[in-house]
């Protein structure tokens, strides 16, 4: 299996299956396409026509979008999803609501792994997107949200990081150490910590 | 079982579980909720009862509420397998999901230029670059699905699954906003019109007299 990715310091959508992966410890060979440089989109249409990443790449079967790749994973790994049915449901739509949503959270605080921007991003509309996060996370079953790590954390990881660039405090701060206690979840810091390219747009507060 | 929606002239997200439900023959009682503009922001009055996160749709399920358009749609699937809601063949299952998924998180451009108005027609309206592009992808991908998957029907994978149900609303703004197609595109078009439960959706858009301005970009002032 293949996985494309863009940068690990910007790309949230990136994280959410790659996470995934390493958690179940499922194979893969990572292609990195550092975002807005010239040829990006060209490599990026090489791969997927929408033209996005994440792609995974599986044989013949070719699977963008984050969550489109959570659910084939799912597909082989149910484990991803909590087991009963009800709870399920639940984690689908926690994810679908991350997936499509927090658009103020996403456009004001922006993934930024490697930068500290505490205080930063605060409006009326990016908080009420982190109350309701809270919210959510406060009702975790577990270390996890629903107990052990699933395609619901996968999706939240990157909010995570967002919480930990701008300073943000939570009731369930024992969910955010739980997941940047993993050790892919390190992995990933460090390698955006790393990262040679930056994308001056992107890094919204200096 | 219930599905709970917004107005049907307007809410896209709404259309999709609901057309799905109807077109699969899931049997379902419709709970319909409407938009209020009143305090500024776009609220749905009386959704505080079915979840928390404050939008439809909402499917409720032995007592349960499922939320947003996409979960309740894999739960729907999930629930009936007999239907079928995604394309059986593993291969054309995962470009379903994915052309769902892309349409779930993208495609902002058409979204806010072009909303959703089954009763109105806007011809040449809210035609931006964002939009054209995000128009031509929707067109590509319909034009990839009918040509590698849609051989045995009249849909993106032949026959009706969870992807018709997802991109329904779109057909629904070509229409208002006279999108010119290509006659592959055009045909899978008029195909999803004459499903039932569009028509029947469509039916229940048109008795509606709700105005809500947010959606109403190309109304005129003095209505």
């Amino acid at each position: 299996m293949l996985l494309v990715i863009g940068n690990k310091n910007y790309s949230s959508w990136s994280l959410r299956p790659w996470l995934a992966m390493k958690v179940l410890g499922i194979a893969f060979d990572e292609v990195r396409i550092p975002l807005y440089q010239p040829g990006s989109k060209e490599r990026i249409l090489g791969y997927s026509k929408a033209g996005k990443v994440p792609i995974l790449r599986d044989g013949d079967t070719v699977v963008w979008d984050s969550l489109a790749i959570l659910e084939y994973l799912a597909e082989r790994h149910p484990q991803l999803w909590p087991a009963d049915r009800a709870e399920r449901a639940k984690a689908r739509s926690v994810s679908a609501e991350m997936h499509s949503g927090f658009a103020k959270l996403r456009e004001h605080m922006s993934m930024n792994t490697r930068k500290h921007y505490p205080g930063k991003g605060r409006t009326p509309e990016s908080m009420a997107d982190v109350a309701r996060i809270d919210g959510i996370w406060s009702q975790a079953k577990g270390p996890f949200l629903f107990g052990a790590f699933g395609a619901a954390d996968a999706m939240y990881a990157p909010v995570v990081l967002r919480f930990r660039t701008y300073g943000v405090e939570v009731r369930k701060k024992s969910y955010m150490d739980a997941m940047l206690d993993l050790p892919a979840m390190r992995e990933w810091i460090e390698a955006a910590e790393r990262e040679p390219e930056s994308i001056p747009e992107q890094d919204l507060y200096g | 079982m219930q599905i709970v929606i917004g107005n049907k002239n307007y809410s896209s997200w709404s259309m999709r579980p609901w057309v799905l439900a109807k077109e699969a023959g899931i049997p379902f009682e419709e709970v319909q909720l409407k938009f209020n503009e009143a305090d500024g922001g776009l609220t749905v009055d009386g959704i505080d009862r079915f979840n928390v996160a404050g939008k439809v749709p909402v499917l409720v399920i032995d007592g349960e509420p499922v939320w947003d358009s996409l979960a309740i749609c894999e739960t729907l699937a999930e629930r009936f397998p007999e239907k079928q809601l995604w394309p059986a063949d593993r291969s054309a299952r995962q470009v379903a999901r994915s052309i769902c998924a892309e349409m779930h998180s993208g495609f902002t451009g058409m979204r806010s230029s072009m909303p959703m108005n089954i009763r109105s027609q806007y011809p040449g309206k809210g035609m931006t670059e964002q939009t054209r592009r995000d128009i031509d992808r929707v067109l590509e991908i319909w034009t990839t699905c009918r040509e590698k998957f849609g051989k045995g029907g009249a849909m993106l994978f032949s026959r009706f699954s969870v992807a018709d149900a997802y991109f329904a609303p779109v057909v629904m703004r070509f229409r208002a906003y006279a999108v010119e197609l290509s006659p592959v595109c055009r045909a899978y078009s008029e195909a999803v019109q004459a499903l039932r439960s569009v028509r029947e959706w469509m039916d229940g858009a048109r008795k509606e007299t709700e105005f809500v301005p947010t959606d109403e970009p190309y109304a005129s002032r003095n209505r």
